[in-house]
């Protein structure tokens, strides 16, 4: 995810400065991405850098100070925006790395492992149950299909989950 | 709460094959819990769920429900246990296809000898459905047949609600209704046992997850319930902010 694109997407709703965009920013993401004053404002150097925004009046005060997209930042915002995510799959979680080392040692206990992660997912799609909810009971529709990405793909992990411990047993799966 | 369902030790042994049997299962059940089952199929969760209805008996162990031992009714006594204490929901709905969706839902009510139509109205209005009451089972939606359903497992005020993946032939939207609305009627005090495949509904209203494996439990989680703020439950970052 990039942060650049964030800014500049906000930037071509309309003018903002350093503290809105942030704020607006966060408020999009629903507060599941928090960035400190100091990366606005390095994004938003850069970005002038590259010719992307523009500062509109004079330079005084810089938390006053008004962005614009240029046309050369609408122009690289729309090809951003166009290009679907085709990058190698990003696998976060730890677990990935605890499942790999739990089958390699010999007293990595793999059934436990698996049983505690399993809980710990059936507890996250809970919350995200909840949180999907609220969402479109405050009508933030484009937060409750983020959270919807979210739930379907804590789903997958329970269902991965699921395989390994039937494979562990012996057993068959769906 | 007190206990309304105790499973000891069962064992169910079916002839000529594994499939659905149980091996060694002792669970409790709350008044008031919405629990989920779920597994693999063939894992034994449906006959679980059969055992708690008096629809099949264990080979060995015993049921209790309500704190009468289902081992120790005959056929009969079974049979008028089940019409007075358990509302069963199915996949398939099991509508009669002669009778309306209003006499779909007095069956029970009749069978136990009781003449209840305003309920079975006042269930259908509940269930958002009062106005195909007089239509026949065909020219209903799938949606709508479950909640006849649903009306006909509540008609006599079972002390037991259980449902047997009843959103599994149901498109995405009407089983989430039908989800919506067990979690309605948990909330006003109905105990549920859900079988189900599908842990995202499952987890929207049930907070206990018992999970079947080959005929034995092999997990019993009770989540929690608080409120957490989005941030708590996701995070998006950039590669920089995770670095």
């Amino acid at each position: 995810m990039s942060l650049k694109y964030g800014v500049m997407g906000l930037l071509a709703e309309e003018p903002l400065h350093g503290y809105e965009v942030k704020n607006r920013f966060e408020a999009m993401l629903g507060g599941t991405w928090e960035v400190n004053i100091g990366q606005i404002y390095t994004t938003l150097q850069r970005l002038e850098r590259d010719g992307l925004v523009r500062p509109m009046g004079a330079r005084g005060d810089r938390g006053k100070l008004l962005y614009e997209l240029s046309p050369d930042g609408k122009k690289a915002l729309d090809e951003w925006l166009a290009q679907p995510d085709s990058g190698p799959q990003q696998l976060h979680e730890d677990i990935y790395v605890k499942l790999l080392l739990a089958t390699r040692l010999a007293n990595g206990d793999l059934a436990q492992l698996l049983g505690r992660q399993k809980r710990a997912y059936l507890q996250r799609l809970r919350d995200l149950n909840r949180l999907e909810e609220r969402a479109r009971r405050d009508g933030r529709i484009d937060l409750a299909r983020l959270v919807r990405g979210a739930l379907l793909h804590t789903e997958a992990d329970l269902k991965w989950v699921d395989e390994l411990t039937a494979d562990a047993h012996g057993g068959k799966t769906e | 709460m007190s206990e309304l369902v105790r499973l000891t030790d069962i064992t169910k042994v079916y002839q000529g094959g594994i499939t659905g049997a149980l091996n060694g299962v002792s669970v409790t059940v709350e008044r008031g819990e919405f629990t989920a089952i779920m597994g693999p199929s063939g894992s034994g969760k449906s006959t679980l769920l059969n055992l708690v209805a008096g629809l099949d008996r264990p080979t060995s162990g015993s049921v209790e429900v309500g704190g009468t031992d289902l081992g120790k009714l005959g056929e009969a006594g079974l049979a008028r246990f089940r019409r007075d204490h358990i509302g069963f929901v199915f996949q398939f709905f099991h509508l009669l296809p002669n009778l309306t969706a209003l006499e779909n839902v007095l069956i029970p009510a009749q069978l136990k000898g009781t003449v209840v139509p305003g309920r079975a109205r006042e269930l259908l209005d509940l269930l958002g459905i009062k106005e195909v009451a007089d239509k026949y089972p065909a020219r209903l939606s799938g949606g709508q047949q479950q909640r006849v359903a649903i009306a006909r497992a509540l008609i006599n005020n079972p002390t037991l609600l259980l449902a047997d993946e009843p959103t599994g032939a149901l498109d995405m939207h009407s089983g989430e209704q039908v989800m919506e609305l067990l979690g309605r009627l948990h909330r006003d005090g109905q105990t549920i046992l859900l079988v189900t495949h599908d842990a995202k509904l499952a987890t929207r209203h049930a907070a206990r997850v018992l999970s079947v494996l080959d005929g034995k439990i092999v997990d019993d989680a009770r989540l929690e319930s608080p409120e957490r703020t989005a941030s708590e439950v996701i995070r998006v970052r950039s590669e920089e902010a995770s670095r």
